[in-house]
């Protein structure tokens, strides 16, 4: 059998598309959205409807018949533009959308409507009769006929698209996607300028050839498949580097996840907008949370320890209206008992400025916590210590202070007796006497429950304070001790001083060291004259009251007066050496600062102190 | 002198403390004088006045023993009742060798204050009648001559007329008489009492 060559090339041509085209179709049944698989398929469909037609006119015997289907490939013509315009327009993202819809339109219009409209189609209003020619050996036919007048619709829409796949062209190329620029719109541009040419050169009856489109459309389409290819393949790429770097994620967020459990941190995230924060999950039932439950703010603050739950709205407040950073130490209620966390996390705001969000973190410090709390009980009891010994030495002043009131409340007592005893009682009297054993009997209670206060070992409670006011507390606890060892007290206290923050029992203690210090420091002086403590109130310059106690003993030795607040110093025989450690560490925790000088006279040392004024009240 | 009733002097710086004793010590039938502090009661003190003194231990400017030496300083023989705070025995030894009648605590009871008042009182009465006797023998022996004087030592020193009479250069019938006369200007009733009398006044034995 004599093999024919167009028989071959073209359903070689065809078979190729529908092939192809079915890969795609396959791809596009795979995944619904991979569309350009299924315009690309209507392309290579199209192409081989062209090819199945120019086969049928090659091999048309009649004019009629080539006619006909002549006016019948304009359909696979139209669907072809399309399909490859919309790719353009889909998968490129290029040309103008104006252009676009004019080359839908005029195509559609052309190759659709006016062509099975109008006598004879778009191309010859009549085909007047066919012309064999021989093309690769063998004889095809050709037609010869009346060009129809809408034939420049088809031509402008073919303009047009040329214009469009140009424009396209220039987008993706200063894109810099040069290759696809080259690869699919140039193919597009030759290929398209190539077949344009040819028809117009046949239908003007210039030349003498059958029509060729099916491999202008087949150049196209496989650079359309080819690009399509090339996507699968990088798709590939990315999803390999995808895993990789999921994988790379997933290692990093279990590293971090195993950082988090070991350092006991909650990470958390509180979308302000909808009021609901995301908190790793590991830690949400250590918190009481159930695990799907929605978490608002409130929600979450019913978990914080009521004691400090106004505080961190408070604060949580005082980050959203202010610099955004929310820092904060609190307890929360789990299951697990009561645990200390300190937790920090900031204000991230949207362009207006809005609080959009908080991040934060929360370490875990009952640990620490527990370890503060220990350090102070073991301060607080220290501090009790050195008042208890303290008190013993003052037991003697302390108990004359006591004995004050007693003597004269018995003394009053067994007067009134007498008067009562008498026939004719002076009851006036009587009710005198009793007036001043009751006040007698009240300032007897003050000294012991300034001596309970001092003995006590209680929590410290940070009060406002007027200093003077301490500091006459301390004067009459000590006034007759003072009497006793001959030894002259004046006190200095400025007016309209700043109220401290303080505790005053812990304040008290400060200053009855500084003053039975000064006073032992003065024991080797002559009674006469020298025996002079002064304790001075003032203010202090930046917001501070400072108290100075002044003696006129012999001074400290220049190279001591640093060391005289280290523990274990002492220069008295009975004495414990924690006296002015204590002193030290209770103004520290008043924010205050404790420091011993000689007096400019050379007569004495001065202990003085400050602690900083509280706000106001 | 004799017609004066004794005063209870307090002296204390604690002015309710003061105040209770005074009033306590009233309702006991004293008569009493308040001080509020020893310079106060120094400036005013009465030496001739009787009574006894109830005097704080510890007094800021000056404590109590130091009031116990500035009376002293004055001659003032008020026996002290010291009232003190503290049992402090080195003090209280002290005080009480310096005479001081005696040394309560505080708070003290009526019946041991009343008690040493009463005392105090008793011994500074007799201590001044002792005075006042001395005084006026004294008074009587300062009317004597000097020969009387002389008479008066050899007298109560046991010697007989003839043997003073001998020691003095003079007979026995002079001796007589100034024996006489010092037995009238020293209102003796016998030689013991004249004995009794010049031993208290003091006289020498001759």
């Amino acid at each position: 059998m004599h093999l024919s060559w167009v028989t071959a090339a073209w359903s070689a041509a065809i078979a190729a598309c529908v092939t192809i085209a079915l890969q795609h179709v396959w791809v596009w049944v795979k995944d619904r959205s991979a569309i350009d698989h299924l315009v690309t398929a209507a392309a290579m469909l199209g192409t081989a409807g062209v090819g199945v037609c120019e086969l049928l006119l090659m091999r048309a015997s009649t004019p009629e018949e080539f006619a006909f289907v002549l006016r019948w490939v304009q359909a696979p013509v139209a669907v072809t533009v399309v399909a490859l315009i919309v790719f353009v327009r889909s998968h490129l993202h290029a040309g103008r959308v104006w252009l676009f819809w004019a080359v839908i339109g005029t195509r559609v219009a052309a190759s659709l409507v006016v062509n099975f409209l109008v006598t004879g189609g778009v191309i010859y209003s009549e085909v007047v009769r066919l012309q064999p020619v021989t093309f690769l050996g063998e004889t095809v036919s050709t037609a010869e006929g009346i060009q129809s007048p809408w034939v420049l619709l088809g031509r402008l829409g073919t303009i047009l698209m040329l214009a469009y796949f140009i424009d396209a062209a220039i987008t993706i190329w200063r894109r810099g996607d040069r290759r696809r620029a080259v690869v699919v719109c140039g193919s597009m541009i030759i290929y398209g300028a190539v077949g344009v040419v040819h028809v117009a050169l046949i239908h003007s009856g210039r030349l003498r050839s059958p029509y060729l489109l099916t491999f202008a459309f087949l150049g196209i389409t496989a650079a359309m498949s080819y690009e399509l290819a090339a996507d699968v393949l990088r798709a590939r790429d990315l999803a390999e580097s995808l895993r990789v770097s999921e994988a790379k994620a997933r290692e990093s967020a279990e590293r971090l996840g195993l950082a988090i459990r070991a350092a006991s941190i909650v990470i958390w995230v509180w979308d302000i907008v909808k009021d609901e924060f995301w908190i790793s999950p590991e830690t949400r039932a250590l918190r009481g949370f159930e695990s799907s439950e929605r978490i608002t703010l409130d929600r979450y603050l019913d978990a914080v320890h009521p004691a400090d739950r106004e505080n961190a709205r408070e604060r949580i407040g005082v980050a959203l209206a202010g610099n955004g950073i929310f820092e904060n130490e609190y307890r929360f209620l789990g299951p697990g008992g009561e645990r200390w966390f300190s937790v920090k996390g900031i204000v991230e705001r949207d362009a207006g400025g809005r609080a959009v969000r908080m991040r934060g973190a929360s370490l875990d410090i009952t640990a620490r916590k527990a370890a503060e709390a220990q350090l102070l009980l073991q301060r607080e009891e220290l501090a009790h210590l050195s008042r208890v010994t303290m008190v013993g030495e003052l037991s003697g002043s302390l108990a004359h202070e006591l004995n004050q009131p007693l003597t004269a409340i018995l003394s009053n007592a067994q007067a009134a007796q007498r008067h009562l005893a008498h026939a004719a009682p002076d009851l006036g009297e009587v009710r005198e006497i009793l007036g001043d054993i009751v006040s007698e009997d009240k300032r007897a209670g003050e000294v012991i429950r300034r001596l309970r206060l001092l003995l006590r070992k209680g929590e410290v409670s940070h009060q406002r304070l007027d200093l003077s006011e301490v500091v006459a507390d301390v004067m009459k606890i000590t006034r007759s001790d003072l009497v006793s060892r001959g030894i002259t007290a004046s006190v200095n206290a400025a007016a309209d001083l700043p109220a401290v923050a303080g505790d005053r029992v812990q304040l008290q203690q400060v200053l009855l060291n500084l003053v039975v210090n000064g006073c032992d420091a003065m024991a080797g002086e002559p009674v006469a004259g020298e025996r002079r403590l002064t304790v001075r109130v003032g203010p202090e310059s930046a917001g501070a009251v400072r108290v100075s106690v002044e003696d006129h003993g012999p001074g400290i030795p220049a190279e001591r007066l640093t060391g005289v607040f280290d523990p274990f110093f002492t220069t008295k025989a009975q004495g414990l050496g924690l006296g002015l450690a204590v002193c030290r560490t209770i103004i520290d925790a008043h924010g205050g600062r404790i420091w011993a000088e000689n007096n400019r006279d050379g007569s004495g040392a001065s202990f003085h102190f400050t602690i900083p004024a509280a706000g106001p009240a | 002198m004799k017609d004066r009733a004794p005063t209870v002097f307090a002296v204390d710086d604690e002015p309710a403390t003061l105040k209770a004793i005074a009033r306590l010590l009233r309702a006991a039938g004293w008569t009493v004088a308040p001080y509020a502090s020893p310079a106060e009661f120094l400036e005013r003190v009465d030496p001739d006045a009787p009574g006894c003194l109830v005097l704080d231990m510890s007094m800021p400017g000056m404590t109590g023993l130091e009031v116990q030496l500035a009376l002293e300083a004055r001659g003032v023989a008020l026996p002290v009742v010291f009232l003190t705070g503290r049992a402090d025995v080195p003090s209280s030894v002290k005080a009480m060798k310096r005479g001081a009648a005696d040394f309560l605590t505080k708070p003290v009871d009526e019946r041991d204050l009343l008690a040493a008042i009463e005392r105090s009182v008793e011994k500074d009465a007799a201590a001044r009648r002792d005075r006042a006797e001395v005084a006026e023998i004294t008074e009587r022996l300062a009317t004597l001559t000097p020969r009387e004087r002389e008479v008066l030592a050899r007298v109560i020193s046991g010697k007989l007329n003839k043997q003073i009479a001998a020691d003095l250069g003079t007979v026995e019938k002079t001796v007589k008489v100034h024996r006489g006369r010092v037995m009238a200007k020293m209102n003796a009733s016998s030689v013991a009492d004249l004995v009794r009398l010049a031993e208290r006044a003091g006289v020498r034995r001759a």
